[in-house]
């Protein structure tokens, strides 16, 4: 276990310096969403989904990214999933490139709906959730969805649908940043109580720190074990975890030329030591 | 039991009174017997979208998603992705204005294969300005991929249904429900992006699609009482919109009326037009349709005379337009 964990935290550390360098390369992309999703997508993709890079497999997990702007550290892991070129991470927002600044399908068969206008994300997982249920695959489903995401109305009428359905090969995550572009999710409009919410459309309702890898190994363990209702995990993120002078700060479109780009990963190395 | 049954009988259903088959529901029914790929969807509108037949003989593949047609294009999406072959129930208005974002991003954009099914198309509703779709073809016609479909009426229904399955990509059919029964021979042939002429003429085309045929049909009828031989096409593929008889029509008439269930602008009327410009063809044209103008809810014979559809309109708009 010892291992593992020292193992994942070292993806995330990874995952972080892809972020700070892809984002700094072209001064375009997400970096704070992706420096505190990354240990989110750690235990994600280096512990739960199965399957997850060998996409002849119908009985796949499935993997949904509904936050598609996200997407600095999402390539970042497809690359470190060996799912496209880790070379490929220097074109990421070039013009031609497939790795776009709202990850497309374009980039391959494992992105599994284009999103990006918000709210959409978690419709199409449980359509395939459903469709798999019937043909009665293995697969679990995952949702990334953001928190202002759920100011989009559609995304209430999925998660009414997921509960009626009782869809427990669904597991939604809720990246809990508090950040969205006119600031703070808190003061633009509010979700709170939010894990009331979810309680009061069925579903397991799991909380817990989002940085903290040993806590989401945890809340996805008790999510796979959950049957007859559909499992939600909302992670609070630190927007910049990882780099002192970011952590914290409500940038959604945050600029980062080379300069701040190099004492963020300074900083990084020191967070991780 | 039966009494109080009746009583409570949804008027909606109206047309189905006289137990008139349902045309679309067993087409569909047909379709997924055979193939366990087919499924559907219906937003709380299973009886006046005949998807009622599928919910009872294949219940396990029937979804009633409620009335939330955002997340039903989006569960339709991830059902195509699945190896699912999803046909969408709603009235016209709502599957696609209010779900337009959803079926550009997870159907259009990724070609998905799901077939949206809408009924009530353009003013056929008392239900009023809410239901009536008076800019869905625009919507449908604007989104790369998206093919669109209405059929004249129900005699060419199983046709459309067969050849859209057929076709692996997304579809919109609009289409009218049977108000009266229909013989075997009666049964019409449909070929994507096929023009089927159904009175042969010379001195003016008037291509037409939906009920608009059968009106195209009687304005014929009239204009022939003055002499003047009238071609009726039935353009039931709006998109893509390819075929070459189109041109070789009105290369020989010259004029054209269009005549559609549906607003004037972004319809059957503009993508004939674009189509002969596309081919440097000259022409006159008129345009039968909702004149940019919202409706209101009242029966179908007083909307099509008050907003000037009918085939008196069509008549009156090929004499003004050929004098």
């Amino acid at each position: 276990m010892e291992k593992d964990l020292n193992y994942l935290i070292n993806k995330a550390n990874i995952l972080r310096k892809h972020v700070i360098e892809m984002v700094a390369r072209q001064g375009k992309g997400y970096v704070q969403q992706g420096l505190g999703a990354s240990d989110l997508f750690s235990v994600l993709f280096f512990d739960e989904l199965k399957n997850i890079n060998i996409v002849s497999n119908i009985n796949r997990d499935r993997f949904f990214l509904s936050t598609a702007h996200n997407s600095a550290l999402f390539h970042a892991t497809m690359a470190e999933k060996g799912l496209i070129n880790i070379d490929s991470l220097e074109d990421y927002c070039l013009d031609g490139s497939p790795l776009e600044i709202n990850v497309s399908e374009r980039l391959g068969p494992f992105v599994e709906a284009t999103c990006g206008s918000l709210g959409q994300g978690l419709s199409v997982a449980i359509g395939m959730a459903l469709s798999a249920k019937r043909r009665k695959l293995k697969s679990r489903f995952y949702v990334i969805l953001g928190d202002g995401e759920l100011q989009e109305g559609q995304t209430w009428e999925a998660i009414l649908s997921a509960s009626s359905w009782k869809m427990d090969n669904l597991c939604l995550v809720v990246d809990y940043n508090n950040m969205q572009v006119e600031g703070s999710v808190d003061q633009v409009m509010s979700l709170e109580p939010l894990i009331d919410k979810f309680l009061s459309f069925g579903w397991n309702t799991i909380s817990c720190n989002g940085n903290k890898i040993t806590e989401l190994l945890d809340s996805f363990n008790k999510a796979r074990n959950c049957s007859n209702r559909p499992s939600v995990i909302i992670a609070k993120t630190l927007v910049g975890k990882g780099v002192d002078f970011l952590e914290g700060q409500l940038s959604h479109n945050l600029t980062f030329p080379q300069e701040i780009a190099k004492k963020a990963l300074i900083s990084l190395e020191n967070f991780y030591e | 039991m039966n009494n109080a049954t009746t009583h409570l009988a949804d008027f909606t259903e109206g047309v189905n009174k006289d137990h008139i088959p349902k045309y679309y529901g067993e087409a569909l029914c047909n379709l997924a017997s055979s193939d366990e790929s087919v499924v559907a969807l219906c937003a709380d509108v299973a009886p006046p979208t005949e998807s009622d037949l599928f919910k009872k003989i294949f219940p396990d593949r029937f979804y009633m998603t409620g009335i939330a047609e955002a997340n039903t294009i989006g569960l339709a999406s991830g059902m195509a992705r699945m190896g699912d072959i999803p046909f969408v129930h709603s009235f016209c208005v709502f599957i696609t204005r209010r779900a337009f974002d959803q079926i550009a991003m997870q159907i259009a954009y990724p070609k998905t294969n799901v077939k949206l099914i809408g009924f009530l198309p353009g003013i056929t509703t008392a239900l009023g300005i809410s239901h009536q779709a008076i800019d869905d073809i625009a919507l449908m016609r604007a989104l790369p991929n998206m093919c669109v479909i209405e059929p004249s009426g129900p005699e060419q229904i199983d046709s459309v249904i067969n050849q859209i399955y057929k076709f692996n990509g997304p579809v919109y059919v609009r289409q009218n429900r049977a108000n009266r029964f229909y013989d075997k021979n009666e049964l019409k042939d449909f070929e994507i992006g096929k023009c089927y002429v159904e009175k042969e003429g010379k001195d003016i085309a008037i291509f037409s699609c939906g009920l608009m045929v059968g009106e195209s049909l009687k304005a014929a009828k009239l204009l022939n009482e003055e002499g003047i031989n009238a071609y009726v096409i039935n353009v039931s593929t709006i998109k893509p919109l390819k075929d070459p008889l189109i041109c070789d029509i009105v290369n020989e008439c010259k004029y054209f009326i269009t005549a559609e269930n549906h607003s004037v602008i972004g319809g059957l009327g503009d993508a004939i037009a674009s189509f002969l410009n596309e081919n440097k063809v000259q022409y006159f044209h008129s345009k039968v349709g909702l004149n940019d103008i919202f409706s209101e809810g009242a029966s179908t014979d007083y909307l099509m005379k008050k907003y000037q559809m009918n085939f008196e309109s069509i008549y009156k708009t090929s004499i003004d337009l050929i004098k």
